[in-house]
């Protein structure tokens, strides 16, 4: 169980996680979706101790991290792939992982088998590639059997064996009631292994639900109509209250209003049709229209900043400074 | 196909029960040992430390060797009464091991802040201060002993040189006892000292720049000028600063200046700058993110 309060990290002006408040539960996989600099890796950083918060607190197991006597034991991360001595080998850097705890050297090769490592265990973390870094870093969360796992993007650089196995073994764990909490900036990837999604954006929470609910929340179903009588139709469907926008004059896009009754309509008017295509936004669409808002926001936010700015040096530039805040409502 | 070859030998059901895992300071040493062996870094740096102390034990035997054969006494040669010769002939390479040493101590964090092992570390010791605590005495005790060995050896390898001169090291004076100790003293607390500067300024590079500059580049300069000018101030500045008042424990009365601070004054000097650095490196690494 993790549980984030008012959670924020302000690094100098810029405000990277924004007093977010989630609770991750035990017995489910739980995915942390965002785009890359959402604040994804920062709230992971500062669960486990690492990153100081610039307000509110996080608790794992109902305390912070630091604070547990035995804390590989109640949550392993993998936190950067590379988060390793490169001048030492995979079993060394497992084994004195390992002995702070004084788990034993039984465990350490346990992990090895588990991850396939066994082949390079022995030769120096340098040479590994990405893929075999990720395994030794998911190795290396293991070690502990810890209660709590936070992946920070586990599948990255995996091939597509890697990706269904770290995908397996998150549900796998989860089944034994552990807590399991992964991030990605993938949403295709999150909705396969997850059972619940926290969506992040610029440092704040977008969303929090279990994954069918975003889906079919974010999810929208339009239909594609290509006719003669396109502004007829257009005005007909408007009427009965379905949102159509249109990018060419024939090509309507109809949002509101199922195939058949459109089809329907279009008969009872005698209006031809020649396209009637039902279309339903994939995964990403759905991401992108809940992530779209904190993008906009940024975007907005920065021209507000030259606004003021020039507001400060003369009378001149505060008309400049107003019309252009005007021009932007 | 993988789950069915991993998960089963993944974890026995153990989530809910309590772990018997415990990190204990000792575990965390034991950890921290595991980590200092496993690096080649560490034993070239080592293997350094041993033969650069040897290898100059020989060269400064030889040379005072063949002076004593040409008539010349090491008194008249500026090198100190004639019966501190032998010790000064075993612990004259620590001038160089000091920067081998100090690159051991320093790599031993700056190693881990390059290559992000930090994170691990600091995950698996989260309230920080053991993880360095534990740094701190094995790279002393390692020192210490590796210091204890290299002196060991020059005392044999120039042994043959310096017997049939009566020079050798005289275990029962005072002087000689001093400087022993003082040697590894010495080299242990610059290798502390390096330790804190390395969590100080996390880079390998800059660490290494600055050590360089404190024991070597600085106490050098400084003697040069004292050399050439004499003048009062730089007497003053050389007895607080950690090389040149520290390593007047090694040295004592033989080669310094009459005004130069005492051996065991000295050392405390260093000693003093060393646990500054250190109680300033814990209260950084304590607040800093990682």
């Amino acid at each position: 169980m993790i549980e984030a309060r008012g959670l924020t990290k302000r690094y100098g002006p810029k405000t990277a996680v924004d007093g977010i408040s989630f609770t991750v539960r035990p017995g489910t996989v739980t995915g942390f979706l965002g785009p890359n600099g959402a604040g994804k890796s920062t709230t992971m950083r500062m669960i486990m101790g690492l990153d100081r918060p610039t307000a509110g607190t996080v608790t794992v197991n109902g305390r912070p991290y630091a604070q547990h006597r035995s804390p590989l034991t109640e949550v392993g991360a993998l936190l950067d792939a590379k988060a390793v001595h490169t001048g030492r080998s995979a079993y060394n850097h497992l084994l004195a992982m390992a002995a702070t705890h004084g788990i034993p050297t039984k465990r350490v090769d346990e992990v090895i088998d588990m991850t396939g490592l066994q082949s390079v265990a022995k030769k120096r973390v340098g040479g590994f590639s990405l893929g075999m870094g990720q395994r030794l870093g998911i190795a290396s969360a293991l070690l502990g059997d810890p209660k709590t796992l936070i992946l920070d993007e586990p599948v990255n650089g995996l091939d597509p064996e890697g990706v269904l196995w770290v995908r397996n073994l998150a549900r796998y764990l989860a089944s034994e009631g552990r807590t399991v909490f992964l991030s990605s900036h993938l949403m295709s990837e999150v909705a396969l292994t997850a059972d619940h999604i926290i969506v992040i954006g610029k440092g704040r929470i977008i969303a929090d639900a279990p994954v069918s609910d975003i889906v079919d929340g974010t999810r929208q179903r339009t239909v594609r109509v290509r006719t003669p009588h396109a502004t007829q139709l257009a005005e007909l469907l408007t009427g009965d209250g379905a949102t159509v926008t249109s990018d060419e004059p024939s090509l309507l896009v109809v949002t509101g209003a199922d195939a058949a009754g459109i089809g329907e309509l279009a008969a009872a008017k005698g209006f031809v049709l020649h396209e009637l295509t039902p279309v339903t936004s994939t995964l990403e669409d759905a991401y992108m229209a809940l992530t779209a808002d904190s993008v906009e926001y940024q975007t907005e936010s920065a021209q507000n900043h030259v606004g003021h700015g020039a507001a400060g040096t003369s009378a001149g530039a505060q008309a400049t400074s107003d019309s252009l805040e005007g021009a932007q409502r | 196909m993988s789950a069915t070859t991993l998960a089963p030998g993944t974890t026995n059901p153990t989530a809910s029960r309590t772990s018997p895992y415990r990190l204990t300071f000792g575990h965390v040493l034991r950890s921290e040992w595991i980590k200092f062996r496993s690096l080649r870094s560490t034993w070239w740096t080592l293997g350094i430390t041993v033969l650069v102390m040897v290898g100059f034990s020989l060269m400064f035997a030889a040379v005072v060797s063949s002076m004593e054969s040409a008539g010349v006494s090491a008194e008249e040669a500026g090198m100190g009464a004639a019966d501190g010769v032998g010790v000064m002939v075993v612990t004259v390479g620590y001038t160089f091991a000091q920067l081998a040493v100090a690159v051991l101590g320093a790599l031993t964090v700056t190693g881990e802040y390059s290559t992000g092992m930090i994170r691990s570390t600091l995950s698996a010791v989260p309230r920080r201060l053991p993880a360095l605590a534990a740094k701190m005495i094995v790279t002393g005790v390692v020192t210490a002993v590796s210091t204890v060995v290299a002196v060991g050896l020059s005392y044999l390898v120039t042994y043959p040189i310096l017997s049939g001169k009566d020079m050798t090291v005289d275990f029962s004076s005072a002087e000689d006892q001093r400087a022993l100790i003082g040697v590894v003293l010495y080299l242990t607390t610059v290798a502390l000292f390096s330790v804190a500067v390395g969590v100080l300024l996390r880079s390998s590079a800059g660490a290494i720049f600055t050590l360089v500059a404190v024991f070597f580049v600085l106490s050098m300069v400084l003697s040069i000028v004292l050399g050439v000018t004499g003048a009062e101030w730089v007497q003053t500045l050389m007895n607080s600063l950690p090389a040149s008042a520290g390593e007047q424990v090694v040295l004592g009365g033989g080669m310094s200046s009459p005004d130069a601070i005492g051996p065991w004054p000295g050392y405390a000097v260093l000693a003093a700058w060393t646990a500054a650095l250190t109680v300033t490196a814990a209260v950084v690494l304590k607040r800093r993110d990682a």
